[in-house]
């Protein structure tokens, strides 16, 4: 039992870790991975870095909506560039961005078993525009959070 | 002329609001039935396929219709909350908040003081409405993690008190930039259900808002 906590505090952990990389790599103010319920459609923010506040721990997106809704949904990165203009749908359709008040945010999905079952996001509370490079290091660091996915979704 | 804008608004409101349960009870008793037969139906043939592929192919596909199902369920609570009018406005609006937490991560405090009264469903539907709107609000602009409602039900009279310690407004700026729509939404349906909106708030202290209802027995 307690060898099971620690194991899943060792994971939290790293996953905490690739956040605060990624956050450090690419200067943004927020980084977090959501994660689609094993059971069931639902999606949730397990594991954030740069947060202004602790909404996200109780924030559920439902499938296709929201910036990891419709990024798991449809399997193909996102970018918002300046929230809330030209956004698709409503504002409250995308409570991260409230709740974390960015203003730039970019997400890709994260893949398990080759099917969408997460997010990687990443924001910025100003303006901001993502050079190639950041492209690139958001992919490299994408792949490091989804070789956690197996541990996490045993684990859950 | 007053009367008439007065008048105008009302009924595009009401229309509105008729259209609106229309379409959320057709989604409710039609849609969602005929998702569901097919749910089972499918569910059915898979008991009876053998091969592997297609047993794995007709479970796709039933996952992908009770999803749809729950996606058509959630759509039309959103819509018209029924339990509005089977379990009234105080029941409804906690079952809203709960939804309200999970979706803004915002948490809700909601509290009663006095006896629930019945209400007409077009004062209730009014009041439902502009609680969601000022509920909203906070969690578009006051940049806060909690809030409070309060029900204060009177012998004639339900006062209800929305309140936060968020980051608050001029609300003299906010009209001077013509930003005050969901407001003025909210003291039209309030008035239409012929009730009152008093609005509290300042920069850095806060928001209350209060709907205030003369209930007739």
């Amino acid at each position: 039992m307690e060898y099971k906590e620690e194991q899943v505090q060792e994971l939290e952990q790293q996953f905490l870790l690739v956040c605060d990389q990624l956050r450090q790599q690419l200067s943004c103010d927020f980084t977090g991975v959501a994660l689609q319920k094993i059971q069931g459609v639902d999606i949730t923010w397990p594991f954030v870095s740069g947060n202004r506040n602790q909404k996200y721990k109780y924030i559920t997106v439902r499938y296709g909506k929201g910036i990891a809704g419709r990024v798991i949904a449809s399997g193909s990165p996102m970018e918002i560039v300046q929230f809330p203009d030209n956004i698709i749908g409503k504002s409250t359709e995308y409570p991260i961005m409230l709740a974390e008040k960015m203003i730039t945010a970019y997400a890709m999905p994260l893949l398990w078993q080759g099917s969408p079952k997460g997010a990687l996001l990443i924001g910025y509370r100003s303006k901001h525009r993502l050079e190639e490079n950041d492209y690139v290091n958001l992919k490299e660091l994408g792949k490091k959070v989804e070789k956690l996915l197996p541990l996490y979704f045993a684990e859950n | 002329m007053e009367l008439k804008d007065v008048k105008g608004s009302t009924y595009i409101i009401e229309s509105q609001e008729e259209e609106i349960k229309r379409i959320a009870l057709e989604l409710h008793e039609g849609i969602s039935q005929n998702l569901y037969s097919l749910y089972t139906g499918l569910e059915f043939l898979r008991t009876g396929v053998e091969q592997d592929h297609l047993k794995d192919y007709t479970k796709e596909m039933s996952d992908l219709v009770s999803r749809t199902l729950q996606e058509v369920r959630l759509l039309s609570v959103e819509l018209y909350p029924s339990t509005l009018k089977t379990l009234g406005l105080y029941a409804a609006l906690k079952s809203y908040i709960k939804l309200f937490t999970s979706t803004f991560g915002i948490i809700i405090n909601i509290s009663t003081v006095g006896n629930e009264m019945e209400l007409t469903e077009q004062k209730s539907m009014a009041i439902f409405r502009s609680c969601q709107e000022a509920l909203i609000n906070i969690a578009k602009y006051a940049d806060t993690s909690e809030a409070t409602v309060h029900f204060t039900w009177e012998e004639k009279r339900l006062k209800i008190d929305i309140s936060d310690h968020g980051v608050g407004f001029d609300l003299q700026e906010i009209i001077r930039l013509n930003k005050c729509k969901g407001i003025a939404a909210m003291k039209q349906r309030m008035s239409i259900a012929g009730g009152e909106l008093c609005l509290f708030s300042g920069e850095g202290e806060g928001t209350t808002v209060s709907f205030i209802l003369t209930i007739q027995k």
